[in-house]
Order: C-alpha cells, then sequence, then structure tokens
C-alpha cells in the first residue's frame, strides 16, 4: 500500500498533503526549493527596502516602509518554520546569506540563478532612491500578490494556508506601494518621467520573476499539485494591471 | 532538529484481530515536548536488521485527555506495524520526535460549528483525536463521522466510537460504512466511493451546512471524498487532508554503494571551515554526505532541502574531489568555481577541504 507512485497519482489527481513524511523525495525538494525561494526572497526584499526607511520624505512614508520590511521578515519566518518540519536548519538560516548583497544596477543577470541564496533574481538589483523603490515595491508587489495566490492552491497544505495568511498583508503592502507612487506623481509635475524610468528598469526584471513560458520545472511542479496556472498566464495578469496603472497616472 | 525521545511503553490495548492501541509515557525531562495538538502524530525509529526505519503514527487522544497513545494497525509486510502488534511489550522502550503534523484548525470554544470527518480504515486514529478535543473544547460544535471499513471486525475504536457518542449525546453521529457486509439500508454498505458520497450527501449529510471537513484515508478515498464535497459547495481550503500518516514512501536510509567509485581508501581526512573554525575528521567515503558528516561532528552546517534543490548547504571545495549525486541548484559557472552541494556531496579523494565561508 502507499507506494510513492500512489501518492504521486495522488497529487497529480489534485490530492493535498499535510505532514513531510508523506512527500515523496522529489516533491519534497521542489517544495523546499519553493519555500526557500520564498524566504530569500523576503530575506533579501526586506533588506533592500530597510536602507531606504530614511529616505521616505515624511512620517507616513517611514511608517509605511518600516510596516512593510517588519512583515515581510515576519512572512519570512513563518515559511521558515515549515521548512523547519521538514529538517531544515532554520536557527542557521538567517544568516547564512549576505542578504542586502546587490549586484551594480547595470548588470543582467538574466534568468540564471546568482550564486549564492534563492532569492528571485528581481531582489538582487539595487533600489535608488525613494521613488525607485516605491516604483519597485509597486510591480514587484503586484507580482507577488499573483504569484502567492497561485501558490496558496499548491498541494502541501500547511503550505499553502500560510500563504492564504500572507496574502492580505502583502496586497496591502502593493496597495501602499501604489498610494506612494499616486503621492509622488501629484507632488511634483516633473515626478512622471523619473516613474516611467524606474517602471521601464523594473518591469523586465519583474517578468523574469514568473519564469520562463515553457518550463519542465513548471510541468513537473503542476504533476506535483504544487503550481496550477502557467507562467505567462501569470505574467500577462501582471502586465495588464501594471500598464492599467501606469496608464491611470 | 529531529530528536528522539525515549517513550515508556505502559499499555498495549489489541482493538481489533490487526490493531493495537499502544499507550506511551513521555520521560520526565521530555514531559513538555509531548505536548500535542489534535490530529498530531508520533514519528518512531527503529532498527530492523541493521537498517534503520522511520514510521508515523497519529495520536488517538484528545489533547487534555491526559494520555499519550497512538493506534497501530498491522499492515501486510509492514516491519513496524508488525513488530508493535506481534513483539511489543509493556515496559519496552519506543523512541520518537515530539507530535507533529498539521490536520487541525485552531479550537472556537464559543462557535458552533458543524464538522465533517471522512476515515477509511486506520485513518479513523487522528479523528479519535479531533473529535475528543473538538467536542469537550467547542461545547455547542458537532461531528459527523464518516467511517469506511472492509467489515464490522475490522472497525477500530469501535467501542471507544459508542462510547463518545453516549457522553456527547447528539452532538457526534457516525455513519458507517462496510465494504463486505450488507447492512439494512444499501446507504451504507459498499466502498467510500465518489458516488456512495453522492449518495450520503444527497439523502443522509448536509455539505452546506457544514464548517469544515477532515479527510484521513487511502489516497483514493480522500480524492473521491473532496471531490464530492467541493461539488457540493464546499471551499477547497475548508477541507483539511491528512493521508495515513503511516503510508510513508518507503525511505532508504543508506546510500547503495557503488562499486569502486572511489579513489584510493574507504576512509577520507575531511576538513570543514565554517565561521572561521576550522575542524577536521575522518568520515566514511560512502556511507554519508559531506553535509551529514559535519552535522554528526556538531558542525553547525547550514542545510534545507538536503535534496540538492536549494543551495543552502552550498559550501567550495577547496581541495580533493567529491561526487555529486544530484544538483538541481547550482549553476555550471558555480561548480566551474568549485562550488557543491555538501548534501549532495560524497569524498572521491583521501582528503578534502571544503569551506563554507566563501
Amino acid at each position: 500500500m502507499n507506494e510513492e507512485s500512489d501518492i504521486l497519482e495522488y497529487l497529480a489527481q489534485g490530492g493535498k498533503l499535510s505532514a513531510p513524511d508523506n512527500a515523496p523525495p522529489r516533491y519534497r525538494a521542489e517544495l523546499l526549493r519553493i519555500m526557500a525561494s520564498f524566504v530569500d526572497s523576503e530575506l533579501a526584499g526586506a533588506a533592500g527596502f530597510a536602507d531606504l526607511i530614511n529616505a521616505g520624505p515624511g512620517i507616513k512614508e517611514k511608517i509605511a516602509s518600516s510596516r512593510i520590511v517588519m512583515e515581510k521578515i515576519d512572512h519570512a519566518e513563518r515559511v521558515l518554520n515549515i521548512m523547519g518540519e521538514f529538517g531544515a536548519n532554520i536557527a542557521r538560516y538567517m544568516n547564512v546569506h549576505p542578504w542586502r548583497a546587490r549586484v551594480g544596477r547595470g548588470e543582467d543577470l538574466g534568468a540564471e540563478r546568482r550564486d549564492g541564496d534563492m532569492r528571485l533574481n528581481v531582489f538582487h538589483y539595487p533600489l535608488d532612491g525613494w521613488t525607485d523603490a516605491v516604483v519597485m515595491n509597486l510591480l514587484m508587489g503586484q507580482a507577488g500578490v499573483i504569484q502567492l495566490a497561485e501558490l496558496s492552491h499548491c498541494s502541501y497544505q500547511p503550505l499553502g494556508e500560510t500563504f492564504n495568511g500572507i496574502l492580505p498583508r502583502e496586497r496591502r503592502h502593493w496597495e501602499l506601494a501604489a498610494e506612494g507612487v499616486r503621492k509622488i506623481n501629484e507632488s511634483d509635475p516633473e515626478a512622471r518621467t523619473a516613474i516611467m524610468a524606474s517602471a521601464d528598469y523594473w518591469s523586465p526584471r519583474v517578468a523574469e520573476s514568473f519564469g520562463g513560458a515553457r518550463s519542465a520545472r513548471f510541468e513537473l511542479l503542476c504533476s506535483f499539485g504544487l503550481r496550477h496556472r502557467g507562467n505567462e498566464e501569470l505574467r500577462n495578469e501582471w502586465q495588464a494591471g501594471v500598464d492599467a496603472f501606469l496608464a491611470e497616472i | 532538529m529531529a530528536q528522539f525521545h525515549p517513550l515508556r511503553v505502559t499499555d498495549i490495548k489489541r482493538d481489533t484481530r490487526d490493531s493495537v492501541v499502544v499507550t506511551l509515557a513521555p520521560p520526565a525531562d521530555a514531559q513538555d515536548d509531548f505536548k500535542f495538538v489534535q490530529g498530531q502524530y508520533l514519528t518512531f525509529r527503529r532498527v530492523f536488521e541493521g537498517e534503520e526505519l522511520r514510521r508515523s503514527y497519529s495520536i488517538c487522544a484528545g489533547v487534555n485527555d491526559g494520555i499519550l497513545r497512538v493506534g497501530v494497525k498491522r499492515v501486510d509486510g509492514g516491519w513496524f506495524s508488525t513488530f508493535a502488534n506481534e513483539e511489543l511489550q509493556i515496559g519496552d522502550t519506543l523512541e520518537a520526535m515530539r507530535p507533529m503534523g498539521n490536520f487541525h484548525v485552531p479550537l472556537k470554544p464559543a462557535e458552533a460549528r458543524a464538522y465533517l470527518g471522512f476515515a477509511g480504515g486506520s485513518g479513523i486514529t487522528p479523528m479519535i483525536s479531533l473529535i475528543r478535543t473538538i467536542l469537550e473544547a467547542e461545547p455547542k460544535s458537532t461531528f459527523t463521522l464518516v467511517y469506511g471499513n472492509r467489515s464490522t471486525t475490522a472497525i477500530m475504536f469501535r467501542e471507544e466510537l459508542e462510547d463518545l457518542k453516549n457522553i456527547y449525546m447528539g452532538r457526534l453521529n457516525v455513519v458507517h460504512v462496510l465494504e463486505s457486509e450488507a447492512t439494512e439500508i444499501d446507504l451504507f454498505s459498499g466502498r467510500l466511493d465518489r458516488a456512495k458520497c453522492d449518495q450520503l450527501f444527497a439523502r443522509w449529510i448536509d455539505v452546506n451546512s457544514a464548517d469544515l471537513a477532515f479527510i484521513c484515508g487511502p489516497e483514493p478515498m480522500m480524492l473521491a471524498v473532496s471531490e464530492a464535497l467541493k461539488v457540493q459547495g464546499m471551499r477547497e481550503d475548508a477541507i483539511k487532508f491528512e493521508l495515513f500518516a503511516s503510508a510513508q514512501p518507503g525511505k532508504a536510509m543508506k546510500r547503495k554503494v557503488s562499486a569502486g567509485a572511489a579513489a584510493g581508501g574507504a576512509r577520507c581526512s575531511a576538513t570543514v571551515i565554517l565561521d572561521g573554525a576550522v575542524r577536521a575528521f575522518e568520515m566514511d567515503k560512502e556511507a554519508q554526505s559531506v553535509l551529514e558528516a559535519a552535522i554528526e561532528q556538531n558542525i553547525d552546517a547550514p542545510f534545507a532541502c538536503k535534496a540538492g534543490v536549494c543551495s543552502t548547504c552550498r559550501a567550495k571545495l577547496i581541495e580533493g574531489e567529491v561526487e555529486m549525486e544530484a544538483n538541481y541548484a547550482l549553476e555550471d559557472y558555480e561548480v566551474e568555481r568549485g562550488y557543491i552541494l555538501t548534501c549532495q556531496s560524497y569524498p572521491r579523494t583521501d582528503k578534502i577541504v571544503v569551506d563554507y565561508d566563501q
């Protein structure tokens, strides 16, 4: 009974798991990769944004950015705890990688994973001042919400539920960024140029975070019930949202 | 980190012909470690013929029952379950990790919730914990259990469920569905499959008024029940799944030794650099990965997936050669620069130097 192939068949048909011990080895590995990528992205994103708190022009902006930093670290911890149930050394995890480290603004990493941690490549690029940080948060915030909503249906139920719990707060981060961009835009007739320049810089990098249109890994993740909607479909949803917002301002 | 504690067997009760309920007492210094949440399980380890085997069994007690017990159904060819059913004695010791598992929702004592539970065979074990805990903690809630078995004699916790029905009069309903026995009502005989669920939901159980559903059993049953629930309009996030906790893929704890893979002797002198500290030790070239050997030396090496997928255990190989079994994480350029995933690396040379700090 309950051979690995039975569990894989169960997952392929939409079944869900709730205990680490039921996870077949490759499933476990891909699940941990998803979790590591999320945790590393949150920690790297928070570390990068923390530096910009001082750049916030008013007290509201400083409060909002502090809150975003704090909550992203909290979200990382929640998922890290699930990794711990799979045996990851979570006490050690926080200090393994230099979360603040960034590449040069002009470098192009493409889709190749940068050495070290598992953060999405978009979090390897440096922020360039307050407006740039808010625009990046707007674009990546929206992408994150779409990606989290997708993963909240994943077949590892404890992770799906955790992502479901994180989702409203990440959505709020995105809304705060949208309010921030509107405020910058209204404050200065010249601001739109800077906003569009940052959007041009970040758009391709955020778009990259959805993964390739055709990916063998995506097929595998689908068969595990870890993913459902295609990368391209998610990317298009994000692009439409971004276009609509930028057209509005 | 996975830590095992010795639990003393204080009682063994035969429940059905091929299942036992084992009561366990944690050691005095680990009492708090064994407080559990309803629906959680214990993972045991035991060496059979030189091979370590780990098996998980759901705790079948309420959180306030003051007792720790698991139900073990004998599985054909299952070493641990056969051992527990045939050899285990009161007074023996079993090694177990602290309770784990996520097959529960937070208790809400003030609410009147209607729960549905679907158990197949030994999938009843976590349900016992859920039923006992929920009905005690939420005085206004009800629980309807649909419980599938081959025959009456195979029903685990049959008497206990009757007792619970009497204690929680009107709040616990149990529907037995028996595969190989004709019952008075056709509805209650047969397999717990999609058609049976549809019939039950049409004539006996109102899914629309239910708040949450728990399902534990074999894979086809779980799929059938969840499909049927969703067709009735139940939201996906209101359905909680738990595969039989004991339904684990067979784990090969030891790596198969490939003859002649490594050069020189069977042992390797390894040097590990971590946080600026240099540690040297001897390790077997075949038996353990570099990461496992380092952990065994109490080196606090970083790791997460242990499957070559994430890159948490990445280190730079300064000297010597290793064989990496799997690498889904490192890019080619990292490998060229000498980076390895230590969880997947086995020494090929008599000496290796591995640096986690680079």
